[in-house]
């Protein structure tokens, strides 16, 4: 037993030895090849000459010869806590990310921030946008991909290097692969940055590939930094669209609301820091609050619920929010970009609705479902449920809602939406809908 | 005398009643819309004016329908409502006890749940026009049967085919089918009825519970086929009123009716006489006389290019919509 014991020490002093001699060996050879003196020469002499050889060696020593280096390290990712200029020998990347409600700034404040690149902001969608996107789009894929669809050909045709795509929990997870086909079909080149790839590894892999793909010189502690703040933004976009959406409907004086929120988004995008984030959020609030408003006690109260792109794209829903407040509608939306991503617990939601559901049964569905039995619960007058068409998750929890109207006596209107541009159906409904719920109030 | 005019311009059929203070219709008319709103209801207002007695004042109107809008700018309407709530007040007027109305018109078709004599609930097709009036006269046509006979027919079948409901694409290849197989004319009349029905509760009604008294209206109710099949899919009886095909003029009208008289003077809360109102009651002639025309003019202050529709009274603008944001407003004088 005691042999054993002491010949495991002895061998490694033995193994590490050899490492030294090899290193050695190996500083002797460029030696010899700088001198141009004979090879075996100069190996015996570094091998007498090198003081090293057959010494025992303290622990302390051991880790310093093993991580000793001829050369100079090489720079490794993390952490460098000083943003990096990029080398200049490249020409700046235009990065474009479709578009997407009101999170152009954050989208901007992202694509400057921490990928440290150049944002092509795309102007407005137009009927063109949508065309476009018909014309490459498979018939009956889900209507968002025809937007996106649109927007990046646009955003190519402006010159973007690099699009953004992000990943999802539906077929919004397929989007990217599909779209960097039929861009490249067409003959664009480009770089699709697909968040679809690397998100399953977390977000280290996340990380991986925008380093990869977008940019390797990004300061790493710096561009973490600067995502938590854009996710911070996020968050006080949909705060302050929150409360836009439950007083816009009873400004005393058409359009100032809509100015308010305008000025907000104008200045988020002029941001680069968390505390500039803050001040213009600060801003734009006092200013809301400060605008003269006539709300009844007991207004008409409606929630929207649905699909993560349609239910909050104005452009995909043809302004229904903006509809529904220019009635003089109390709107109200927890389903919204923050709340799905930023802090979204969908276990606890799920909870919340157990009597109805008992597993997730996609990207939103839960959210949904919980908010609708929410505002039921808060006695909200109405429900808008707005999917785009083809959106199975969105399909799944029409039953369910059903019974959450029954059980309630909420009623609920069902809006399907694709790839027209027509408003009069939808204002037909939604007034149908309001008188309704005007009159119930009415007579209660 | 205070009389109310409602006019309902579909998009097959355009439908006026006028009104008086009891709220009982005085004056109806219904013809085909012919592609034509504007025309239509010049017609369907000389028709009215026939039917009323000399001296009648009529001192307000309200429209509804899809061209609610168009008509309602050329006649100086007092009330533009869309058709479900005007539906949903004229039949909850009549029927003061109505559950549920059932309504099939030319294009849409809806639902409306009614409790205590508001509507709680309503529902409207949505992507598709199956198993409307649209579809069921287009098969009239292929069968060389006038629609009107349809129910009729109908009602003589004994056996009525099975025909596919889901759609009308499928319907109708459906119902070639089964004319080339040989069915009975009358059986497959019946099945279409029964088919138009079933698809309705299937699509339209899904989910909302249709509790007695049910009211059945709109064009396609004049079809005792289609009342024979619901009521043999719905188990309960469906009544019909005579008066149904013209519940969103009605409606439209009691709407009028509750904004009052226009007022000439600009009386606060009363709405302006415009138009052929201009004197504080309807000149039938005035309306009669006027020309209107339609320009569509294409947006050219951004990229977006709304085509905005511009409404003209002789020569003058009197209404515009179709812009999308306030850069493309037309001020009208």
């Amino acid at each position: 037993m005691a042999d054993t014991k002491k010949a495991a020490p002895v061998q490694g002093t033995a193994r590490l030895q050899s490492t030294v001699h090899a290193q050695g060996m190996m500083q002797a050879q460029n030696t010899a090849h700088a001198q141009g003196v004979a090879q075996t020469q100069g190996m015996t002499q570094a091998r007498a000459e090198d003081a090293t050889v057959n010494v025992p060696i303290s622990d302390d020593a051991r880790t310093q010869v093993v991580f000793q280096r001829d050369e100079p390290r090489r720079a490794i990712p993390f952490p460098r806590l000083k943003k990096k200029v990029k080398r200049d020998r490249h020409k700046r990347t235009k990065v474009s990310i479709f578009r997407y409600a009101y999170y152009d700034p954050a989208f901007k404040f992202f694509v400057e921030q921490v990928l440290d690149c150049d944002y092509l902001q795309l102007p407005k969608a137009t009927k063109r946008t949508m065309e476009l996107g018909i014309q490459n789009s498979s018939d009956y894929v889900c209507t968002p991909f025809k937007h996106m669809m649109g927007d990046w050909i646009e955003a190519l045709e402006m010159g973007a290097d690099i699009l953004v795509q992000v990943g999802g929990p539906c077929r919004l997870g397929y989007y990217g692969e599909m779209q960097e086909q039929i861009l490249r079909d067409m003959g664009y080149d480009f770089t699709m940055l697909n968040f679809s790839h690397g998100i399953e590894q977390g977000y280290l892999g996340w990380g991986r590939e925008v380093l990869k793909m977008v940019n390797p010189d990004i300061a790493i502690p710096h561009g973490v930094k600067q995502l938590l703040a854009c996710g911070h933004m996020v968050t006080l976009l949909d705060r302050a669209r929150d409360f836009y959406m439950a007083n816009g409907g009873f400004e005393c004086h058409h359009g100032d609301f809509h100015r308010a929120w305008e000025g907000l988004l104008d200045a988020m995008r002029a941001t680069t820091t968390k505390a500039q984030i803050d001040q213009a959020f600060a801003d734009a609030m006092a200013e809301m609050r400060a605008i003269p408003i006539d709300k009844p006690n007991d207004p008409v109260r409606i929630g929207i619920i649905g699909e993560l792109y349609t239910a909050i794209d104005e452009n995909s829903n043809l302004g229904l929010d903006e509809k529904l407040m220019d009635m003089g509608v109390e709107v109200a939306r927890t389903l919204n970009f923050s709340n799905r991503y930023t802090h979204y617990n969908e276990e606890n939601m799920r909870r919340t609705i157990a009597e109805y559901v008992e597993y997730d049964m996609g990207p939103t569905s839960t959210m949904t479902l919980a908010a609708a039995k929410k505002y039921a619960q808060l006695g909200f007058d109405g429900l808008v449920h707005a999917k785009c068409a083809g959106c199975t998750p969105e399909i799944d929890c029409i039953p369910v809602l059903r019974r959450i109207s029954e059980d309630f006596h909420v009623p609920v209107l069902y809006l399907t939406y694709d790839t027209e541009t027509s408003d009069t159906g939808l204002m037909t409904r939604l007034e149908a809908f309001y008188d309704m719920l005007a009159m119930k109030k009415e007579a209660k | 005398m205070s009389n109310y005019l409602g006019i309902d311009i579909g998009s097959i059929s355009t439908k006026g009643v006028i009104i008086d203070e009891d709220r009982t219709i005085v004056a109806r008319s219904y013809l085909w819309t012919e592609g034509n709103p504007a025309q239509a209801a010049k017609r369907v207002m000389a028709e009215l004016a026939d039917q009323l007695l000399p001296g009648t004042a009529v001192v307000g109107a309200g429209t509804t329908g899809s061209a609610r809008r168009l008509v309602g700018a050329m006649i100086g309407a007092s009330v533009v409502k869309n058709e479900i709530t005007a539906h949903a007040v004229g039949t909850t007027w009549l029927h003061p006890d109505v559950r549920t109305i059932l309504e099939i018109g030319g294009q849409d078709s809806k639902i409306i749940c009614v409790d205590g004599g508001i509507a709680v609930d309503y529902a409207m097709n949505t992507l598709c026009a199956a198993g409307t009036g649209s579809f069921l006269s287009s098969q009239a046509h292929r069968l060389g049967v006038e629609v009107e006979e349809f129910g009729p027919i109908a009602l003589t079948s004994k056996k009525p085919a099975n025909i596919a409901a889901r759609c009308t694409v499928f319907a109708e290849s459906d119902l070639v089918h089964k004319i080339q197989v040989g069915y009975a004319r009358e059986d497959i009349i019946a099945g279409l009825c029964h088919a138009v029905a079933s698809n309705y509760l299937n699509n339209v009604g899904k989910g909302k519970k249709i509790q007695a008294p049910v009211v059945f209206q709109g064009g396609v109710s004049k079809n005792v086929g289609v009342v024979d099949a619901f009521e043999r899919l719905l188990d309960m009886p469906v009544a019909v009123d005579p008066d149904g095909h013209l519940m969103g003029a009605f409606g439209a009208a009691l709407l009028a009716a509750d904004a009052g008289p226009v007022s000439v003077d600009g009386a606060p809360g009363a709405p302006v006489a415009t138009g052929p109102f201009a004197s504080g009651q309807l000149d039938f002639e005035a309306a009669e006389d006027f020309t209107f025309t339609t320009r569509e003019v294409e947006c050219q202050k951004c990229a977006n290019h709304c085509e905005i529709i511009c409404v003209y009274r002789d020569r003058d603008l009197i209404d515009a919509w179709g812009n999308r944001c306030e850069r493309g407003e037309v001020k009208v004088p």
